[in-house]
């Protein structure tokens, strides 16, 4: 009993020095939590946040390391520091309304960026604004390279049933992203007027690994009938290219079209190499543009309302309610892959 | 000696040995159950192609879960297994970057044999496996801790490491020919990576059974304090074994990235778990001092079988994990009987 | 149907373990309020048949029949309940709980919330204490574990057994870590029992002990049952040659080293831990048997380790051969010839789940490392082999595991392991601890062998009789200093504990 008392007490002292001493400095300054540093995308959305911020304002960069708790922990953390806007990458978007009322308590306008939450969320503040791509887009891009190949080469309708036999390797199947580039590439696909049909489909959790080795078990259950493969990112879908390869694809005229999403250099080299059919680029450097431009804004910039002019800063298109930002996708293939090389 | 229990034992070869057959060797026989019953159901699986597919996947995990199980032996665990496995791969492909490759991590990389990523992708595990044997033998920081230490900072490692100017983070890709061929190439008929594991297997197999060294590993793990007063030299004995570890560790992601053809920092996350359970699930006890190659070897099949059985098989992402967990602790089950026997 | 007149009877009880028999057609008659000894070399198979009722082990054949009932207990909880209590040799209560968890573990009292329930510690401790001073313990429940001694941790779990009701507790070894004061304040308990019409099982290989105790022996060898007697009918004499099958003429082989020449010396050696040994002096000759005696408590162990670089010293000298050494650790000591024997032989002695020739070989395996760096097992193999069949160890092989040899017999491979480092020095703590009488006679002829030879050896033992028979001097310690060194030929066992009780 007496630890118990003694514990509140020493925790009471400690809440009360540590009450006096903040004292709130209003320097702008801009806190940012990715979801997780290891997401290769992110990254680079990051970089670009990074270099925009350079010299301008400071920044406070968390990695959320996948974790919500922890995020709801570092915006805590970043609003205690006095920060003026928060740029905040969700691990679960889901769980944004609790950002959303932290945020709204004290007043600072919150960016969400990336991860996209659901509009009633959105509509919470006037505060909080979305940058992000449309992930439906992107994989309607994917279908559209498809669809676009299927009919100009004939030849790869190896049953020659009319019917386009593919197989889909998935990202974490709880992710929207994911969700909507295995749904809508087949939608563009169907649109276009071509039959499909689903030989198998699994997630892979965005990884080449892993996307390896579901490919060379696709590839042992369907033999010989997979006419084209679909993953949601390029990391699996380069996995998907060397299973293709131990199975002797890629030589002596033996070819599968693979289109995935998000032109990493790797994936821009296998364009080159004539192994990739097509990728899918989510602007990264846009995305990070915008969202550091808007952040900036609001941080700095007292009298920002729900007005759109702040947000035409950003190169992207702005939605009708004010709050969002769309970046669009860029469809690569071999024809136009040497513009997006590293600069 | 005059028993008179081995008289009547030849007169009993009946259900009786049989039953004892299937206890001593119950972990052969669910491996021999799995396949023959993935086999029946579906054709294809037990073609030729698929089972050297299964094999190449499982060189990596032999490789890694022998430098984990040698750790259980001897009484330890090694946590920094898998982030060992991401740093050796990306520091490996990092150095084996065509020249032509457009976003090369070090773009002045000049040209070097090929066996110098190899090299410093072992050296990168070898250095982790050294600060892990260090802590643990001097400064007496419990195995668990230790490495779940390295684990977070080898990761961090990577990602600096991935994470430099001028691009920034990215997927490495681009991978030289000669490099890849570790992973995907052949040597005659035998595929080089199930070569490269075998000659490994039977090194290890070598060092546990025919050396001072082994001798001391199994016991220091099964009786520290006795290996003390018998003047084993515990301490260079247990620097050793980390070191050999991490090296193998450190094999295991040069030919992962190898057998991809690619790397992220991303690599080999949980591979550490995956090699403890076919570690154990192989009869290595994590209670120390007991343990084979050859068990080690059979755990890591049956979890490869399982993983690309349950693909072939069509069935969703869900139910693979949950059929997966089933049958490993299934499978401990079965073989605990063997130890079980005195009652 | 006697069910009135045995409380226990086991009918023709078998039991195999791969490879042995370990208990072949037993029968077993215990009566209520009797103590009934079961004696037996190790590995005789009391401790087997006795787990067989408690529900450790599974018979093979034969029957377990309780108060007129067949019985067949699938765990130790079923035996608890059915009134069967067995206090083990080595014991394992909960060292950093109280006594009063302990002894309520797995049944804790609980007072009833509503749908919540709170174990009730107040009434814990009120039936504990109740049981305690009803044996006139004198222990207090709420004290941690570990602050009790081995007598009064026995003597808890004693409490415990009558606690739950039993009809019949079973003792296995229970004098085996006590002090002699100790071993008669088990006697009080276990007559008390007796009184209350409990009967007990009562395991030992300490004859005096079942000649002071017990109504009735049984009597096992290799896993049968020689007889059952009453104990007024018998003499020590005749139960030691039912047990080993032959007749022991001698306690001690004869001895014919002759001690030479100063090997050892030790001077003011003190631990750097307080209350431990210090101002330690003696020196050891070649060829001679050099005895340490003590109560426990006396850091007779303490100090051999510290020989041995197994603890630190504070002060003080020791050289060897004159010249003087300063040793940190068991590889330097080996590197000095010595080899110690620990007297905890499952703590720090074998590698149980390692095999016989594994064990032999641990302490000089750097001597059979070929030059291509692999082990030349042959050799090896050879070696331990001569060495297992000299001391005649009974293994099936050299590649059974350690852990299935009987107590003596594991004592023997570590003997073997050490005489295979070829040490000068031998220190032997406690070497016949647990071990049978035939075992002890083969292991004193070694050490005489060894002494013959020209080896120094070092012997801590409890057993006065033991130091007397085997020692040509022996140093009495107590409470951490040297209190005499007596000549073997003038040593009596009176003499011995003068000097180890002399500082208390």
């Amino acid at each position: 009993m007496k630890k118990i008392v003694m514990l509140f007490l020493v925790a009471a002292l400690v809440l009360s020095v540590g009450g006096c001493a903040k004292k709130a400095v209003v320097t702008p300054k801009i806190g940012v939590a990715i979801y997780k540093f290891d997401d290769t995308f992110m990254s680079y959305v990051r970089n670009q946040i990074q270099s925009a911020a350079n010299g301008k304002i400071l920044l406070s960069v968390q990695d959320s390391q996948y974790d919500q708790p922890k995020q709801n922990d570092q915006v805590d953390q970043f609003l205690v520091e006095g920060d003026t806007a928060l740029a905040i990458n969700m691990v679960d978007p889901s769980a944004v309304s609790v950002i959303i009322d932290k945020c709204k308590t004290k007043n600072v306008p919150l960016v969400l960026f990336n991860r996209e939450p659901v509009a009633a969320d959105m509509a919470a503040w006037d505060k909080v604004y979305y940058v992000g791509a449309k992930a439906q887009q992107s994989g309607t891009y994917q279908g559209e390279i498809v669809a676009e190949y299927w009919k100009a080469h004939p030849e790869a309708d190896l049953n020659k049933d009319g019917i386009l036999q593919y197989v889909m390797l998935m990202g974490d199947p709880s992710n929207t992203d994911a969700k909507y580039r295995t749904e809508f590439s087949i939608k563009a696909i169907e649109a276009a007027g071509i039959k499909v049909q689903k030989l198998a489909e699994d997630t892979a959790m965005w990884d080449r690994v892993k996307g390896q080795e579901k490919m060379a078990a696709f590839l042992t259950a369907n033999a010989g009938k997979i006419e084209v493969v679909l993953a949601n990112n390029d990391d699996m879908g380069l996995g998907a290219i060397e299973a293709l390869k131990a199975a002797g694809y890629f030589k002596n005229g033996k070819y599968m079209p693979v289109v995935s999403v998000d032109a990493t250099p790797p994936a821009l080299d296998a364009l080159a190499q004539g192994t990739l059919l097509g990728t899918v680029l989510n602007d990264a450097v846009k995305q990070g543009q915008a969202t550091f431009d808007l952040a900036y804004a609001l941080a700095t910039g007292a009298e920002v309302k729900s007005d759109v002019a702040p947000l035409a800063l950003a190169d992207g298109t702005v939605d009708s309610t004010g709050k969002y930002i769309w970046v669009p996708y860029v469809k690569v293939t071999k024809d136009n892959y040497k513009d997006f090389l590293a600069k | 000696m005059k028993n008179p229990a081995s008289t009547s034992w030849s007169k009993r070869i009946n259900a009786r040995s049989i039953r004892e057959f299937a206890t001593k060797n119950a972990i052969i026989l669910v491996l021999a159950a799995l396949v023959l019953v993935i086999g029946i159901v579906k054709n294809g699986f037990l073609t030729p192609d698929n089972l050297v597919n299964i094999m190449r996947i499982s060189s990596v995990r032999l490789i890694i879960a022998l430098g984990a199980a040698g750790v259980l032996i001897s009484g330890g665990v090694d946590l920094s297994a898998g982030r060992t496995v991401g740093l050796a791969a990306v520091v490996a492909a990092s150095l084996a970057q065509r020249p032509d490759y457009a976003s090369k991590i070090f773009p002045n990389l000049p040209y070097m044999w090929v066996i110098v990523p190899i090299l410093a992708g072992i050296a990168a595990g070898l250095l982790v496996g050294i600060i892990n044997g260090l802590a643990i033998a001097y400064l007496k920081v419990p195995p668990f801790i230790a490495t779940l230490g390295t684990m977070v900072i080898v990761w961090g490692a990577a990602s600096l490491y991935v994470d430099r100017p001028p691009l920034g983070a990215q997927p490495i890709g681009g991978l030289r020919t000669d490099f890849t061929n570790l992973g995907t190439g052949s040597v005659g008929f035998m595929p080089t990576i199930i070569l490269i594991a075998l000659i490994v297997y039977c090194i290890y197999w070598v060092m546990l059974n025919k050396t001072q060294l082994g001798k001391n590993i199994y016991a220091i793990g099964g009786n520290l304090n006795a290996a003390i007063v018998s003047g084993v030299n515990v301490k260079k004995n247990l620097v050793t074994l980390y070191a050999i570890a991490g090296m193998l560790y450190g094999l295991g992601g040069v030919l992962l990235s190898a057998r991809s053809g690619g790397a992220t920092n991303n690599y080999g996350q949980s591979y550490e778990l995956d090699a403890i359970a076919a570690s154990v699930i192989g009869g290595v006890s994590n209670m120390g001092g007991i343990g084979t190659v050859a068990g080690v070897l059979t755990g890591v099949l049956i979890f490869e079988v399982l993983n690309n059985g349950l693909v072939v098989l069509g069935i969703s992402a869900y139910w693979q994990q949950v059929v997966k967990g089933v049958i490993i602790v299934a499978a401990v089950a079965v073989d605990i009987r063997k130890y079980s026997k005195k009652r | 149907m006697s069910s009135s007149e045995y409380v226990l009877e086991m009918r023709n009880i078998s039991k195999n373990f791969p490879g042995v028999k370990a208990l072949d057609d037993v029968t077993l008659k215990v009566a209520p309020g009797t103590v009934h000894a079961i004696v037996g070399e190790n590995g005789a198979g009391k401790s087997t048949l006795m787990k067989c009722v408690f529900g450790l082990y599974t018979a093979d054949d034969g029957e377990v029949i309780l108060n007129g009932q067949p019985v067949s207990f699938a765990s130790t909880k079923q035996a608890l309940d059915a009134g069967i209590a067995m206090i083990q040799q080595e014991l394992l209560p909960v060292l950093q709980r109280s006594v009063m968890e302990n002894f309520w573990l797995g049944r804790f009292p609980e007072k009833n919330y509503g749908i919540i329930k709170i174990v009730d510690e107040k009434k814990m401790y009120a039936d504990c204490k109740a049981v305690f001073d009803d044996l006139r313990l004198n222990i207090d429940p709420a004290t941690k574990v570990f602050n009790l001694s081995a007598s009064k941790i026995q003597s808890m779990e004693i409490a415990q057994a009558v606690s739950h009701h039993s009809k019949v507790i079973i003792m296995d070894e229970p004098t085996s870590s006590l002090t002699e004061n100790e071993v008669e304040h088990l006697f009080t308990i276990i007559r008390k029992l007796k009184d209350q019409g409990i009967a007990i099982v009562y395991i030992s290989h300490r004859i005096e002990e079942i000649f002071e105790i017990s109504d009735e022996v049984t009597i096992m060898r290799d896993g049968k049952c020689v007889g059952t007697y009453p104990t007024k009918q018998l003499t020590p004499e005749f139960v030691i040659k039912q047990m080993v099958g032959r007749t022991l003429t001698n306690m001690f082989p004869p001895r014919e080293n002759t001690p030479d020449g100063v090997v050892l010396k030790v001077e003011n050696l003190t631990s750097v831990t307080e209350h431990s040994f210090r101002d330690i002096t003696f020196d050891v000759k070649k060829g001679e048997i050099f005895g340490i005696g003590g109560l426990v408590g006396a850091q007779r162990s303490e100090l051999v380790e510290a020989l041995f670089g197994l603890r630190s010293v504070k002060s003080g000298t020791v050289s060897i051969d004159g010249k003087k050494v300063v040793i940190t650790s068991p590889i330097q000591a080996k590197q000095y010839k010595m080899a110690l024997l620990t007297e905890e032989r499952r703590a720090t002695g074998i590698f149980p789940v390692l095999s016989v020739l594994d064990n032999t070989i641990m302490a000089s395996i750097g001597r059979y490392v070929h030059k291509s760096g692999l082990l030349d097992e042959k050799t090896g193999r050879r070696d331990a082999g001569k060495i297992i069949d000299t001391l005649r160890v009974k293994t099936p092989s050299l590649a059974t595991l350690i852990e299935n040899l009987s107590g003596g017999n594991q004592q023997k491979v570590i003997v073997a392991r050490w005489l295979l480092t070829q040490p000068d020095i031998l220190i032997l703590d406690e070497p016949t601890r647990g071990i049978d009488v035939g075992t002890k006679y083969e292991i004193y002829s070694i050490i005489a062998d060894l002494a013959k030879k020209g080896k120094t050896i070092i012997m801590i033992s409890s057993e006065m009789p033991e130091l007397i028979g085997m020692s040509d001097r022996i140093m009495v310690m107590c409470e951490g200093r040297v209190t005499g060194i007596l000549d073997g030929k003038e040593a009596t066992q009176e003499r011995i504990m003068t000097l180890a009780t002399q500082l208390m």
